[in-house]
């Protein structure tokens, strides 16, 4: 694969893989950092892409396992650093309202970060990056039935959590 | 959008069986709404706004800013004709240079050879020269001895034509 046509398939991705690699890292810098590596191991693997039914899967599924990576090895916790949601006030909220909201944006973050990995990845990539069962399959390397399962099992686990919190005020 | 709708989107997203589209109409729905929502609807409200939330994501940084881009072809360096010559001016001379250096090698060795060559046992060596000096310097002896024998000749010459 040319340098051109390399540019032209693959660097469009570019937005989507950093959002990915942003939300499993909660960093902007890291997030960039995987990206980079991620386009550099698709660059030297170009030679497999004939291969393969979805560019854009692979791309993802080679994002996820260096950001998991970098998880690992850092015992990194992209967890109640919450403060981006609670940056994002609307105008019209006044100091309180703010910090209620900022405050049960951070249980929601907590009750998704308390998930097991594969069902917290599965949750994301729908929720939150819009892919569909298939797009998450080829991402994950795995069955149809699995994603709809693991998807299904996380939804519950959040419900049942917002739903403590919502009766008892509890997580 | 009626409550009733959004009950039966909900059902479905908890069940898993919501399109992309009904997700993303739920998502709109709790990021806009305003003021107080029916109870059985409050429960997912938190989840939905969280969602919309995270679609803020910033913005992306430029990439490859502090190494070059891997795909990125280095330009071609186009040189003119008259820059080559220097290059091969510069083989010829380290060629000559070898070539010059492995005779000056070769003939260093030789020398070196013939030297070596002349003795192989020192102590027969050092009898053969003692023997060859002896004998100079009995010739030596001998031919000093027929010289004096030549001036006493030659004195008596003198005598007899009458210098005394």
């Amino acid at each position: 694969m040319t340098s051109s046509a390399f540019q032209s398939l693959i660097l469009p991705y570019r937005q989507k893989l950093y959002c990915f690699a942003y939300r499993l890292l909660g960093n902007e810098e890291d997030a960039k950092d995987v990206v980079q590596d991620a386009f550099i191991r698709v660059w030297n693997n170009r030679e497999k892409m004939p291969e393969l039914q979805s560019l854009e899967a692979w791309c993802m599924r080679i994002t996820r396992n260096l950001a998991l990576d970098r998880l690992k090895s850092r015992k990194y916790r992209a967890t109640d650093d919450l403060d981006r949601a609670g940056e994002l006030p609307a105008a019209h909220q006044t100091p309180l309202q703010h910090a209620e909201k900022s405050d049960v944006m951070r249980r929601v973050h907590g009750a998704i970060a308390r998930l097991p990995e594969k069902f917290r990845t599965v949750l994301q990539l729908r929720d939150m990056d819009g892919l569909s069962y298939q797009e998450i399959a080829d991402t994950l390397e795995i069955g149809l039935a699995e994603v709809k399962i693991n998807l299904h099992r996380a939804r519950k686990q959040v419900r049942e959590q917002l739903q403590n919190l919502q009766v008892y005020g509890i997580q | 959008m009626e409550y009733n709708d959004i009950r039966a989107l909900l059902g479905k997203y908890w069940a898993c069986e919501s399109t992309e589209e009904e997700e993303e109409a739920l998502r709109v729905f709790y990021a806009g709404h305003e003021g107080a929502l029916p109870a059985d609807l409050q429960e997912a409200a938190p989840l939905f706004r969280y969602f919309h939330d995270c679609s803020d994501v910033p913005e992306m940084p430029e990439l490859f800013t502090d190494r070059p881009a891997p795909w990125d072809e280095p330009p071609a360096i186009v040189r003119p004709i008259w820059q080559n010559w220097m290059k091969y001016a510069a083989a010829v001379l380290v060629a000559g240079g070898l070539l010059y250096s492995a005779d000056s090698f070769r003939d260093k060795q030789s020398d070196e050879l013939a030297f070596r060559d002349t003795y192989s046992d020192p102590k027969l060596a050092y009898e053969q020269t003692q023997r060859a000096l002896q004998l100079l310097s009995k010739n030596l002896n001998r031919g000093k001895t027929q010289m004096e024998k030549i001036g006493y000749f030659s004195e008596a010459t003198e005598k007899v034509q009458g210098k005394n």
